[in-house]
């Protein structure tokens, strides 16, 4: 059965700094992977705005010439990406580095104890993506990572999961989840 | 700037009102990262999810900067009572014959 990747990508803004408007656009990517060829023949790519901004200095102040105001990196089409992504997969762990190669004491904290309970598991590398960084931070309103989600809901940071798994409770939601 | 462990102390001691409240810096002086233990009656009632929500929202400023915040312990006085019982009396010396 071929398996699904999510991979999401950034495509560097292509306006000057002095320009009105920048946009920097959110491009993900879902990948048809059969087994022993990663590299995918179809893919279906869509591209959106993931974030808009008046002033042209990426920061408030500077040498904006008109008022800049702020944004929310959780554009509309990001938060429903996001909405397909954590019911993807029954566990969805959004962290630093990969499952294979954590770059995060917490996050490899967190791929231990799911490899362990032997359940599958999908992740996703926010270190790539900086507007999916940002914008993780407010749809989980939840301010670091890892973020793990459990049969579309969040369930929580590394703390809450090292808790709920020496009380049994992760092991009990994660039962539940898989039997759903 | 780096938040320095009484500001977390502060924030958390105004906005939670905690009657156990242990910070620590993690990050070996660089006020980058913390350890948090606290105690509150505001938790009552509250999942852990909601707690550490409570903690990461009474901390939003401060979590602009510090890079990592992790909250080992966030009870109710009742649950940190269990946790931590009294120590027993010493025994009364026996009355002399």
């Amino acid at each position: 059965m071929a398996a699904f990747r999510w991979q999401f990508a950034a495509c560097p803004s292509t306006l000057s700094d002095y320009s009105p408007v920048s946009t920097a656009t959110l491009a993900w990517t879902r990948r048809r992977q059969n087994q022993g060829h990663r590299n995918c023949n179809s893919a279906n790519i869509k591209t959106f705005h993931g974030l808009s901004y008046s002033g042209g200095s990426s920061t408030c102040g500077g040498r904006n010439r008109s008022s800049v105001r702020c944004f929310s990196a959780l554009t509309p089409e990001l938060k429903t990406t996001l909405d397909k992504v954590v019911t993807s997969d029954k566990v969805v762990v959004f962290m630093k580095g990969t499952k294979d190669f954590p770059q995060c004491g917490f996050s490899n904290t967190v791929v231990q104890i799911l490899k362990s309970l032997n359940v599958p598991f999908e992740t996703i590398n926010i270190l790539e993506n900086e507007l999916l960084r940002l914008g993780l931070k407010e749809y989980s309103s939840w301010p670091t990572f890892p973020q793990i989600y459990i049969d579309g809901e969040f369930f929580g940071g590394c703390d809450i999961t090292v808790e709920a798994y020496k009380s049994g409770e992760l092991q009990e939601v994660l039962e539940k989840a898989m039997c759903s | 700037m780096a938040v320095t462990k009484e500001q977390v102390e502060s924030t958390l001691n105004s906005k939670l009102n905690p009657s156990h409240l242990d910070v620590s810096d993690t990050s070996g002086g660089c006020g980058a990262s913390y350890c948090v233990e606290i105690v509150s009656e505001q938790f009552e009632g509250k999942r852990l999810l909601e707690r550490h929500r409570m903690v990461n929202t009474a901390l939003a400023e401060e979590m602009k900067q510090i890079h990592a915040l992790s909250i080992t312990k966030a009870l109710t006085p009742q649950q940190w009572a269990l946790q931590n019982p009294p120590p027993p009396n010493p025994q009364s010396p026996p009355a002399a014959a």
